[in-house]
């Protein structure tokens, strides 16, 4: 009799949460559709997509899709992602870590105001900027060069870099940068050698977000690249899709190409993405 | 006796009135050339009539933007499509981050997993986000059109990108599906400082559960809440890219956004004066909620 009881009150927790679990995948499934599309897309050839549409199983795996869309311009799009990010990313870092300091350790009077100034740079609509970027590019020859291109993200990064170091480095203790002033040590050596590894996963973290928005970017490289074999990805996927209009195959193994490198990000360094965000709003 | 106090500092510290400078120089002046002066010059530029290429600019005061506001009717339709993405980009990813964040937040098995689903298009370039739906949208082809029919609803089915009286909407829709993860992880960052405690007590005292999110998880996260409205607002306000790659401001411009007339103005047309003062028209709306979020950011000192 109790037995009986005590199962009648399992049962029907364990029905809800096979419900609530039902619910989730479901929900999870609808959500992913756009990426299971996609994938279904490159896997199959032109025909069966046209006859079957987007969303059914490939009646035969082509892999050679991929080969393809490699062969007829993502490669050079690809590494011109790779060039930049690479370029970008470190540099720019050195740059934000630099300032965050002495704006948060150097007990430096202008500190505030400068930071204010530089929060600014996270509103403005790039579209404010473009015309006279232009004209500087066009002036100094940086039109259509990737090192152009280059300069202006890390220009553009300095905003989020300074406020993501900054949240972290206002978590190394005051204490520990007193006593190395004490011992003699200069501000320089207690950047690199004291505050810099200690906000290391601040630095993995600024690296990722960092390197997932240089790669993603689009609107400065389409105003400032001209030539196609400098595209970006982004750009060079558009621009693949206006041409190849009809080769969804093709176009859609270049996006997973493209979104290759994102998704492994993604999946080994995931806890930094809400380390990252979370030092961006402390 | 002041001098002297303030040598003895000096001579403690002599090289923190340069240091510090020297630290901010590559940030302060490579962030300066690149956004802060053209910002300005822009400003500027909105007061000329110019083509981008004459050696001579005309100065014509704010004439530009009376002709944006009295003869240039596609501005209109910008601003009105960019107030109705800025409403849904306020409820609609928000909303189902919150939901989101508030259903994942408690731990279960594979808790983490659904997480990184749903966090995942967050990761995904606009171009890209746009191209994937653009398939989803074709008209014969689409999954959308080919799950209307397959339901029976064949009547609804459109070719959804061309049909100007919708073609803003699946447009929305598609940055929604990317817009959802930062808001959803800045919430589950606000949950996770609510103590559980406070929701237990809420159970004692008999609060279901939605009492308790009214009256507990509610208000200890707004400011969590006030953020994600800021950010998302200036996000909105900043969306390009997903449209160029879907409509490029078609059919017959009834997608355009200020941000792409801007681009079509400046570079297509070598309206230089028109484009820049629709930037500042922009850049003047993102203040609305820039400025307080600015406040918010720096309240500590």
């Amino acid at each position: 009799m109790k037995q009986t009881i005590a199962k009648k009150e399992i049962l029907p927790g364990q029905s809800k949460v096979a419900l609530f679990y039902a619910a989730l995948i479901l929900a999870a499934l609808i959500w992913f559709t756009p990426v299971i599309t996609l994938i279904l897309t490159a896997l199959k050839d032109a025909g069966d997509f046209a006859r079957n549409g987007a969303f059914s199983f490939p009646q035969s795996i082509r892999w050679a899709n991929f080969k393809e869309a490699w062969d007829t311009g993502v490669k050079n799009y690809f590494w011109n992602s790779v060039i930049v990010t690479g370029f970008k990313v470190p540099i720019g870092i050195i740059i934000e870590s630099l300032a965050a300091f002495a704006l948060t350790h150097m007990h430096f009077k202008w500190a505030d105001r400068v930071f204010t100034y530089i929060l600014i740079g996270l509103i403005v609509p790039i579209q404010m900027t473009l015309v006279p970027l232009t004209l500087l590019m066009n002036a100094l020859g940086l039109i259509d060069t990737l090192a152009g291109l280059t300069i202006l993200y890390i220009g553009f990064g300095v905003p989020f870099g300074v406020l993501v170091m900054r949240g972290f480095f206002r978590t190394v203790p005051v204490a520990i940068i007193e006593a190395a002033r004490l011992d003699g040590c200069s501000w320089f050596r207690i950047f690199y050698r004291i505050a810099l590894p200690l906000a290391l996963p601040a630095v993995v973290s600024l690296c990722i977000l960092d390197g997932v928005s240089t790669w993603n970017e689009f609107i400065l490289a389409q105003i400032f690249l001209r030539s196609d074999e400098l595209r970006t990805l982004p750009l060079g996927l558009v621009q693949f899709s206006t041409q190849f209009s009809t080769q969804y195959d093709q176009l859609a193994a270049a996006v997973l190409i493209a979104v290759l490198p994102i998704v492994l990000v993604f999946l080994f360094f995931q806890r930094y993405f809400v380390a990252g965000m979370g030092g961006a709003v402390k | 006796m002041a001098s002297a106090t303030a040598k003895s500092a000096k001579l403690r510290d002599d090289s923190l009135r340069f240091l510090p400078w020297l630290f901010l120089a590559p940030g302060l002046i490579i962030y300066s050339i690149v956004v802060v002066y053209p910002m300005i010059y822009s400003s500027w530029l909105s007061l000329f009539r110019w083509d981008g290429v004459a050696p001579t600019k005309v100065f014509v005061g704010l004439d530009n933007y009376v002709t944006l506001l009295t003869q240039n009717d596609v501005f209109w339709i910008a601003l009105r499509n960019n107030a109705i993405w800025l409403v849904a980009a306020l409820l609609l990813p928000t909303s189902t981050g919150l939901g989101l964040a508030i259903l994942l937040n408690s731990k279960f098995r594979g808790s983490h997993i659904f997480r990184s689903i749903f966090y995942f298009p967050a990761v995904l370039s606009l171009a890209v986000v746009g191209l994937i739906w653009t398939w989803i949208y074709h008209p014969d082809l689409g999954l959308l059109n080919q799950a209307l029919r397959g339901v029976g609803l064949k009547a609804f089915t459109r070719n959804w990108l061309s049909d100007p009286n919708v073609a803003l909407y699946p447009v929305i829709i598609a940055a929604t599906w990317n817009a959802v993860g930062l808001p959803m992880l800045l919430f589950l960052a606000g949950l996770q400082t609510i103590p559980e405690e406070l929701h237990e007590a809420a159970k004692v005292e008999g609060a279901g559960p939605i009492r308790r999110f009214l009256y507990v998880t509610f208000p200890l996260l707004r400011e969590t809440t006030l953020i994600v409205l800021a950010i998302t607002a200036i996000n909105a306000l900043k969306a390009y890219d997903i449209i160029y790659a879907m409509t490029n401001g078609g059919p017959a411009n009834k997608t355009q956004l200020l941000s792409t007339w801007m681009y079509f103005l400046t570079y297509n047309y070598n309206q230089v004066g028109l484009g820049t003062a629709i930037a500042v028209v922009l850049f003047s709306l993102t203040l609305i909620f820039a400025i307080p979020y600015i406040r918010f950011m720096t309240r500590k000192g």
